[in-house]
């Protein structure tokens, strides 16, 4: 009695450790797909006047790619088992770069900056991002810093300087350029949304066709594993956190763009939206897990709540609430649906005829390995 | 498992170098000095007891926090979002029906316990990462104890609070005549760090939380209630939350809605800082401790040297991002004092 009771959660803690297959996959896009569609019935049914409306499409457009920006950086970080909690810290700190680099580069009339000015002043805040990246990246690959804790002493170091830099203000009056990057239409398409698919094709080349994805993947599932099969770990380790903050200078401009202005502290609050959409679109936290047409999918679910819901003008708060109880639902929902999986496939196993003593255990009890403790970096 | 295990044989002198504690204790020792060198007023009695006054409560917050840590996995981040919630239902509980300083402390303690044990429960259950269910719970808490209450600042507490901070032990006159002494909430911050250090090294329960930390499966199979011992550490830092909670009250006087939120990364910093490890089972009281101290030295520190408020972030985030540099560094280096097996990947041409 107590033998079973003990074996029974002692697999429970060995699942904890090293999450099942049916975990690491997370929820599958098939689910998301079903999502999507039940949360656009539900916001029309809601909300028939406003939101099935093409203005309102084109608005989701232009806003879906700050979050997205933002998710993929997050997701690229988890990829490796770690994750970037500076995001939106750098972004704003790219935005302040190039903002007073414009300041200062004409004199203090950024709103007739010239295009090579503007290019200048992107690339230096480009250039400011990335070494934040480097920053955050040499933490993490060479001192062995636990990515938790680095990015999140880069985050209050940031949060610190873009203050300092800014006093506090807002800084606003940017070139056409500039504005165009945010508020640009091309056929009826907002630019921000274009420049997402281009950067989506892209980095899916680069995850999935190329070896810095291979080795970043392998890296994520088992970190010891990948050293000794002649992968560059913390080369990779590196260009993973250079690569997520790069996001965050897209999403800068972006941003600048759309808002006409920067701030020290914008867009605090979307650190947690971007690690919901990470968890919606089946990213594992431990890392070696995630695709990123899940990924996308949660995004664009996440901007339909959000924009349906700002439709119906609730509280922002409710809506804070609310990003925390979608995610307690969902972690209940992964919960069930994997061990009803996992029910499944053993039952199709004991349904086959598999000899008793043949039946593979269910998933590994007892790795706690320095595999698995390294992999929470 | 290091807080269990000491190493034998080895010189005081030499145990004590291999503390992170007296580093520490030697930092904030040397930044003391050149604070008073720059500003004589700092290291007087009257500041020093102020700006333990202050860090109460995020001392308080951190002994959550560290038992959390030496649980094992990544750091809890709801605490202040519970010690907000409490704060507020307190103060407004306390404006309608009355009553004394022993039972606002009573329901609040048990407020915290009830909203901290949702966490154990939830990441026993569905086996998930503190830091994501928490996340979840700070912003639901948050978020509906704006939604239920309007999120309007209350200005005027219950004058039991008032008469709570102006309690002094060991009344003092300064030269102008204004009178300090030590007030009830840094003695609320030493009984919890007393009471935390009684649960880690004293009790069944304490050796469980370490013995989790370093192995839950091994922790499993000689016989620890991983369930209740993780429903335990959670509720604790809700208990110690509702704690938290009445001292601010007693500091700051009124009950503004996002007033602790926001500081939870401070306070996970202090702690880290003071040794405790993310990857569980170890961490002493005295390390967070002196965390906690060492960024209230700062913090007063600069504000004595006229530095503008701007300043704080930057040097706190270069405090936290040196602190830990500096000790995965020490551990990266005692790991390959360790292990002399070298990794070196076959080169293919």
């Amino acid at each position: 009695m107590t033998d079973a009771r003990t074996g029974q959660s002692a697999s429970a803690v060995g699942q904890n450790r090293t999450p099942s297959s049916a975990k690491r996959r997370g929820i599958p896009d098939a689910s998301l797909y079903v999502i999507l569609v039940g949360i656009v019935v539900l916001m029309t049914a809601l909300n028939p006047q406003r939101f099935p409306t093409l203005s309102n499409l084109q608005s989701m457009l232009s806003q879906l790619p700050i979050l997205a920006f933002l998710s993929i950086g997050m997701m690229i970080s988890m990829l490796s088992g770690g994750i970037n909690l500076a995001i939106v810290s750098t972004a704003n700190f790219t935005g302040i770069v190039t903002a007073l680099t414009l300041w200062a580069l004409t004199a203090g009339h950024s709103g007739s900056a010239t295009l090579e000015a503007t290019a200048l002043a992107m690339l230096v805040g480009v250039a400011a991002c990335l070494l934040v990246g480097a920053f955050m990246g040499w933490l993490v690959a060479y001192v062995e810093v636990p990515a938790i804790l680095a990015t999140l002493g880069v985050t209050t170091l940031l949060d610190g300087v873009n203050v300092v830099l800014t006093r506090g203000y807002t800084i606003s009056d940017f070139p056409d350029a500039l504005l165009a990057i945010g508020n640009g239409v091309a056929f009826g398409v907002p630019a921000p949304f274009l420049m997402l698919l281009v950067v989506v094709v892209l980095l899916h080349f680069l995850l999935n066709r190329m070896s810095f994805g291979f080795g970043l993947y392998m890296l994520g599932s088992n970190p010891i594993a990948a050293r000794f099969s002649n992968i560059n770990t913390r080369a990779v380790l590196m260009g993973d956190y250079v690569l997520s903050s790069s996001f965050s200078a897209l999403t800068a401009f972006v941003m600048m763009g759309q808002l006409n202005s920067v701030k020290a502290n914008y867009a605090e609050s979307y650190v947690l939206v971007a690690v919901l959409a990470c968890f919606l679109g089946g990213v594992d936290p431990f890392g070696g897990a995630g695709r990123l047409s899940g990924m996308i999918l949660a995004v664009i679910i996440l901007q339909i709540i959000s924009s349906g819901v700002n439709l119906l003008r609730v509280d922002p708060f409710f809506v804070t609430a609310m990003w925390g109880a979608i995610i307690l639902v969902l972690i209940a929902v992964n919960h069930f649906t994997g061990r009803w999986r996992e029910a499944r496939r053993l039952a199709q196993m004991h349904g086959r005829g598999a000899p008793e003593g043949a039946a593979p255990p269910a998933r590994p009890t007892a790795m706690p390995t320095e595999a698995n403790s390294s992999s929470q970096r | 498992m290091s807080a269990v295990v000491r190493a034998g044989g080895a010189a005081p002198i030499e145990r004590l170098l291999k503390r992170n504690e007296f580093y520490l204790a030697a930092l904030i020792f040397v930044l003391c000095v050149s604070i008073t060198a720059a500003n004589p007023s700092f290291l007087t009695l009257a500041n020093v007891l102020s700006f333990l006054k202050t860090s109460s409560v995020n001392g308080i917050l951190a002994v959550g926090v560290l038992f959390v840590l030496i649980l094992g996995g990544t750091p809890d981040v709801s605490f202040t979002a519970i010690a907000q919630v409490v704060e507020y239902l307190v103060v407004m509980a306390t404006l309608r029906w009355g009553g004394d300083i022993p039972l606002a402390l009573l329901g609040a303690c048990a407020l915290g316990t009830l909203m901290g044990s949702v966490n154990g429960f939830i990441i026993h259950y569905f086996r998930v990462t503190t830091i994501v269910v928490t996340i979840a719970t700070l912003n639901v808490y948050y978020g509906m104890l704006y939604v239920l209450t309007g999120g309007n600042v209350i200005f005027v507490v219950h004058p039991m609070f008032k008469q709570f901070a102006s309690l002094l032990l060991f009344p003092m006159r300064s030269a102008n005549g204004a009178v300090y002494g030590l007030s009830l909430m840094p003695v609320m911050w030493l009984a919890v760090l007393a009471v935390g250090w009684f649960i880690l090294r004293r009790t069944f329960l304490g050796r469980s939380i370490f013995a989790m930390g370093g192995n839950e499966v091994a922790a499993q199979r000689i016989g620890v209630n991983t369930l209740w011992t993780r429903v335990f550490v959670f509720s604790f830092v809700g208990l110690l939350s509702g704690v938290a909670a009445i001292a601010h009250t007693a500091i700051v006087l009124s009950a503004i809605p996002n007033i602790i939120v926001g500081h939870e990364l401070e306070v996970i910093a202090a702690v880290v800082l003071g040794g405790a490890s993310l990857f569980g089972g170890k961490g002493t009281i005295i390390g967070t401790f002196l965390g906690v101290l060492l960024f209230a030295v700062l913090k007063n520190g600069l504000v004595l040297l006229n530095f503008s408020s701007y300043w704080y972030d930057v040097t706190i985030g270069v405090a936290i991002t040196v602190g830990i540099t500096v000790s995965a560094y020490q551990q990266l280096r005692a790991q390959r004092s360790r292990v002399n097996v070298k990794v070196e990947p076959v080169v293919v041409p």
